[in-house]
């Protein structure tokens, strides 16, 4: 980092105080103004909600929400454990707890059930926490390559082209004209891996992070060493603890055995959704408040600290390795894209799949009965409510993809209550920085409540929330709209 | 060079701010601040793309539309909600614009939490700070930061649509570095922040 960063400065002086926010600010050189607009704008610096919290997620909005809440003190924002939902987390002080099978575990020590993983090529047959069982099966060849010189970093690049790799956090951008976009830049250059996933619905990130560290971090030091960057940084979400200290152990692994080319660093988000937004993402590692900046510049020009950076998505870096291994027109052939599924299936969980898989055969494969489906949510609350189920799910065909989520909600499902929690969900996550997305997910709350379909109405709040400055304004009427469709539909 | 603007040619130098060609309404974007692409008012379409007009520079051969449905749909339902969430009565250009669109922010139906509700904050001789007006387009925050003045006596509190602005630790503007230079009144487009002698 070009100066200390704010937020790890902040973090360390948990619980705050006012001495403490302005030795924090002194100490990153920043006004206090600026450390001040900072912890009135991160939850865990304003004070998080306290006590038994019920996780809000679409599937617990389809299970008797009201029900489930009276036996919580108040809610948690998604945290990816759709698959295991409804869940209820405890806060109390400084202490995090998720309840589960039984017991209290705390996040740190929390890991996604490995037994929800279903694939074969880009999930794990086992969790692999160490390097020696890494490299058991095959791990670190692309790297050895690299370093070697049996590939150059063009090579690499070219070959991301071959494969035509699209971004897997849900922009589906071709991964390698970000590469080359940023190989070309002035260095020095920054990598920085989006571990952020906080879209309700997906929990494919979390899951990687959690079960195979070394598999992201491979990924990462390709990337890293094709584009010329001299640091890594893993911007993981504040509540993946037990992630956090996994890639941290993993790194010191890699480091000890002469395997880390590159500096790389663990850096802990904000804690909000619009944190994994690219550009929201840099501004807060910069110190500030997450919200998104103006583009252009892209980040691959001016990143973090105004330097050429690669902000790339966990799956999308944890395939690199991959397709090395198998070529990129092999890779292409049978292309992985792993999908989390949740809601009315007998196995909700992680499936790793081939890109044009139909909808129907990947709810079958979590034992869905697609008959006995209401509907399906696709690509989380950035997403869609469709009955569509022959959709091939891939990139860039009628239906948004977003990062795979897929959300199954059976007959008896009142949609209207999952849309109000979606619609909740964007208020609450709204930045605030424009000005059509916080007024827009606000008035988009009270029209769901009175379940609106006055026809010029949506299209209006629709037109509208389509000009907001970031992807989570401009989406965050899809779910709403593509529900009046289902319903016109049905 | 050349471009087109809602079908018409037009000649402009390169590097002209869109803004200076088109005629939007703009509402966050100041001569002298930082702040644009903020509220949007001013978004254009370039080529089936949204792009605010203050923050676009004009390039040879761009085709740019002013008033398509959409746009005139977005600009119509923007000055609504601000008019449904904020009190816009200090505002009189605000109040003139939403008419110019027909707005009829009752369409809507309410709002559950509105700007409407703060209290106007008396804590200096000189002006009010009167936050059930603030649209929250941060120009005031800009101009006494990196904007003007460098003094850093504002900053933001919260997120979303309670977001606005507030003094670093919510102290009393006399206990912040403000030098009362008047700046972030200049700037202020809704009548939030008001000199005390316009008061009655």
């Amino acid at each position: 980092m070009e100066k200390p960063s704010l937020l790890p400065l902040l973090d360390a002086r948990l619980p705050l105080n006012e001495e403490k926010v302005a030795e924090a600010a002194r100490l990153a050189g920043v006004p206090l103004a600026q450390a001040w607009g900072v912890v009135r704008y991160y939850p865990r610096y304003r004070g998080l909600p306290q006590g038994r919290l019920l996780v809000d997620d679409p599937v617990a909005r389809a299970r008797g929400f009201a029900r489930l809440l009276e036996e919580a003190d108040g809610t948690h924002p998604p945290l990816g454990l759709e698959a295991l939902s409804p869940v209820y987390v405890r806060l109390e002080g400084g202490e995090r707890h998720v309840e589960h099978g039984g017991s209290l575990v705390p996040f740190h020590r929390f890991r996604l059930p490995f037994s929800l993983g279903h694939g074969e090529r880009l999930l794990p047959p086992e969790p692999i926490l160490d390097l020696e069982a890494y490299q058991r099966m095959g791990g670190l060849a692309g790297l050895e390559g690299l370093l070697k010189g049996r590939l150059s970093p063009d090579g690499l690049i070219q070959a991301v082209e071959e494969a035509g790799l699209l971004g897997r956090g849900g922009a589906a951008f071709p991964t390698h004209i970000k590469m080359r976009a940023v190989a070309q830049g002035e260095p020095p250059r920054y990598l920085v891996v989006n571990a952020d996933e906080s879209e309700p619905g997906n929990f494919k990130d979390r899951f990687l992070l959690e079960h195979h560290p070394f598999l992201v971090l491979e990924g990462a030091l390709l990337a890293a060493l094709a584009i010329g960057a001299s640091r890594i940084f893993l911007y993981v979400r504040d509540e993946f603890e037990a992630a956090m200290r996994g890639l941290e152990k993993a790194i010191a692994e890699l480091e000890e055995a002469g395997r880390l080319p590159v500096p790389t660093e663990v850096f802990r988000s904000g804690g909000l959704y619009i944190c994994g937004e690219e550009t929201a993402l840099l501004e807060s590692m910069e110190g500030k408040r997450a919200e998104p900046r103006l583009k252009p510049p892209f980040p691959v020009e001016k990143g973090l600290w105004g330097r050429p950076t690669l902000v790339q998505n966990v799956e999308t870096l944890a395939s690199l390795p991959l397709l090395l291994r198998e070529g990129p027109g092999a890779w292409r052939a049978r292309e992985p894209k792993l999908f989390s599924i949740s809601g009315d299936v007998e196995r909700p969980g992680l499936y790793e799949l081939p890109l044009g898989t139909p909808l129907e055969d990947a709810l079958r494969k979590a034992g869905g009965e697609p008959g006995e489906l209401r509907a399906v949510l696709l690509g989380g609350a950035a997403g869609v409510f469709t009955r569509d189920l022959s959709f091939p799910l891939r990139y860039r065909d009628r239906l948004p993809l977003g990062a795979g989520a897929i959300v199954a909600f059976g007959k008896g499902v009142d949609l209207w209550e999952v849309l109000l929690g979606l619609t909740e969900f964007f208020r609450e996550e709204s930045c605030g920085k424009c000005f059509p997305c916080p007024l827009g997910t606000a008035v988009q709350v009270e029209m769901v409540r009175r379940r609106e379909r006055d026809r010029s109405l949506v299209q209006h709040l629709g037109q509208t929330l389509r000009g907001s400055l970031c992807g989570l304004g401009q989406s965050a009427y899809w779910a709403y709209q593509s529900l009046l469709e289902v319903e016109g539909a049905a | 060079m050349r471009l087109k603007v809602n079908g018409q040619e037009r000649e402009a130098q390169e590097g002209t701010l869109l803004l200076d060609l088109v005629e939007v309404p703009t509402l966050c974007h100041h001569p002298h601040t930082e702040t644009k692409g903020l509220c949007r008012l001013c978004l254009v379409e370039v080529g089936g793309r949204l792009v605010p007009a203050c923050a676009t520079e004009a390039q040879e051969g761009m085709e740019v539309r002013t008033d398509t449905e959409g746009l005139r749909a977005l600009r119509r339902t923007l000055l609504e909600w601000l008019a449904l969430a904020t009190d816009l009565s200090q505002a009189p250009s605000l109040l003139e614009l939403l008419e110019a669109h027909q707005g009829q922010p009752q369409r809507w139906g309410g709002l559950g939490l509105t700007r409407k509700e703060r209290e106007p904050i008396r804590d200096n001789p000189f002006f009010l700070r009167d936050y059930a007006k603030c649209v929250n387009c941060r120009r005031c925050v800009d101009a006494c930061g990196d904007g003007i003045m460098g003094v850093y006596a504002l900053t933001l509190e919260d997120r979303g649509l309670l977001a606005h602005p507030t003094t670093p630790l919510d102290r009393p503007l006399p206990e912040t570095p403000c030098v009362f230079c008047g700046n972030c009144i200049q700037v202020c487009p809704t009548g939030a922040l008001r000199p005390l002698s316009m008061e009655v």
